[in-house]
């Protein structure tokens, strides 16, 4: 009969375009589940609920929230100092060390600092002493000494090279020649470190050993003018560039008056 | 990439830097939920619209004070846009867990959206009314003490 065919292949296209059209909401949102929120997993940590975020690409967790428990109780917490309040870190990684998967002396305090009755501690991750740029791991703690959950970025099994095949003036000229007028615009170097520099790809990670700049005009040091810096990554391996970008000025406050340029060590870099 | 689905997008054309007084100008953002934001979408209420970056430590301190009132306000209509400037929606997902942070954060991964608000510097805080005019625009670290937060807010809420 004509009538119910018609009809079933109206179905079959139904289908079809039903299927492609949650194909491309799918993939309208990526990083996200069909109930449009993240995808979070539940798993049982040696006896304790965890709710778990991933990073995509390397399976590091993201966040870790502890379900109706803490990730640490911290006994005798008001009576710790800083630097003891500094090492919850370390004390927190070994505790998680199979799900972050770092070990706690690859940990690099980068602040803690108490706003209210709360501390805000976090750290960044190292690999053979060198910090990895944008790497972290962080959390606060309560006035009771409870750490509930920690928010992190982390790069298991980097492969990074251990010694620099430039030398650092190499590096510094070739950073200084990526930036037009360097002379003429008076600029000068205002943080620089060796850092690894991860450059994410679809399936993998590389891991590039840098020489990393911050160069700033003089007449950007005036917190009032829109004028920038730039930031420069050098590999360390071939003096090849792998990144440059124009930076915004950390403030640390509004423009006074009476302002008198920063001096170096004064500016924050940008890692 | 997940960069791709959280990028802001300009919707204007022409650039104009914002002025005091003037309308906010148009954006089109997905926040860290996938969730869009859009000035259409958020008059009627109060905005705090904040560019920030995880490096800058000013960004960071002041992260708990904001949202603070956020949770004390938002359901009287003051809404808090923590724009990330020019990172990975992984860095700025990492970091609000850190500080526990409740309020949307939309990413501006390739700085667009900054550049369409003339932001030179971070922090930058442009408060908007429920009209969708800017009301004021403050640079650099300013709510480390909470006072200036609660006299800002004062003019818009019942606040002790």
């Amino acid at each position: 009969m004509l009538v119910p065919r018609i009809s079933q292949r109206a179905k079959l296209i139904l289908s079809i375009l039903s299927a492609l059209l949650a194909t491309l909401i799918l993939f309208s949102s990526p990083g996200l589940g069909s109930n449009g929120k993240p995808d979070d997993e539940t798993i049982r940590y040696k006896g304790q609920l965890l709710s778990i975020r991933r990073d995509p690409l390397t399976q590091a967790p993201l966040i870790i929230r502890g379900i109706e428990s803490n990730l640490l109780e911290i006994k005798n917490f008001s009576k710790l100092s800083r630097k003891e309040i500094a090492h919850t870190g370390p004390l927190l990684v070994n505790k998680y060390q199979s799900l972050l998967q770092i070990e706690p002396d690859q940990m690099k305090l980068k602040g803690a600092e108490k706003i209210s009755d709360t501390w805000y501690v976090s750290y960044w991750q190292t690999f053979r002493d060198v910090i990895l740029y944008e790497s972290s791991l962080g959390f606060s703690i309560d006035s009771r000494g409870n750490i509930k959950s920690l928010g992190a970025l982390l790069y298991p099994h980097v492969q990074a090279p251990v010694t620099s095949k430039i030398s650092h003036e190499e590096a510094l000229k070739i950073g200084q020649k990526q930036i037009k007028d360097y002379k003429k615009l008076k600029c000068m170097l205002l943080a620089e470190s060796v850092l690894i520099y991860p450059v994410k790809k679809t399936n993998s990670i590389d891991y590039y050993r840098v020489y990393a700049f911050n160069f700033f005009p003089e007449k950007a040091l005036h917190p009032a003018t829109t004028e920038g810096g730039w930031a420069v990554f050098v590999d360390s391996q071939t003096g090849k560039v792998v990144l440059f970008e124009t930076l915004l000025k950390p403030l640390g406050c509004c423009v006074p008056e009476d302002w008198v340029p920063p001096k170096p060590e004064e500016m924050k870099p940008k890692w | 990439m997940i960069l791709l689905g959280f990028a802001c997008q300009e919707k204007t054309e022409k650039p104009s830097l914002p002025k005091l007084g003037t309308p906010a100008i148009d954006f089109n953002c997905q926040d860290l939920k996938g969730q869009t934001w859009s000035l259409d979408k958020v008059r009627g209420k109060v905005v705090l619209l904040r560019f920030w970056a995880d490096w800058c430590p000013y960004c960071r301190y002041e992260m708990p004070i904001i949202d603070k009132y956020y949770k004390k306000l938002n359901k009287e209509g003051f809404l808090v846009l923590a724009v990330n400037v020019k990172q990975s929606a992984e860095v700025a997902l990492a970091f609000t867990a850190q500080l526990d942070l409740t309020f949307p954060v939309p990413l501006d991964p390739d700085g667009k959206m900054a550049r369409r608000y003339g932001v030179y510097a971070i922090p930058t805080n442009f408060l908007i009314d429920r009209q969708g005019i800017i009301r004021q625009i403050l640079i650099g670290e300013v709510f480390k003490e909470e006072t200036v937060l609660r006299d800002l807010l004062k003019d818009y809420f019942k606040l002790q």
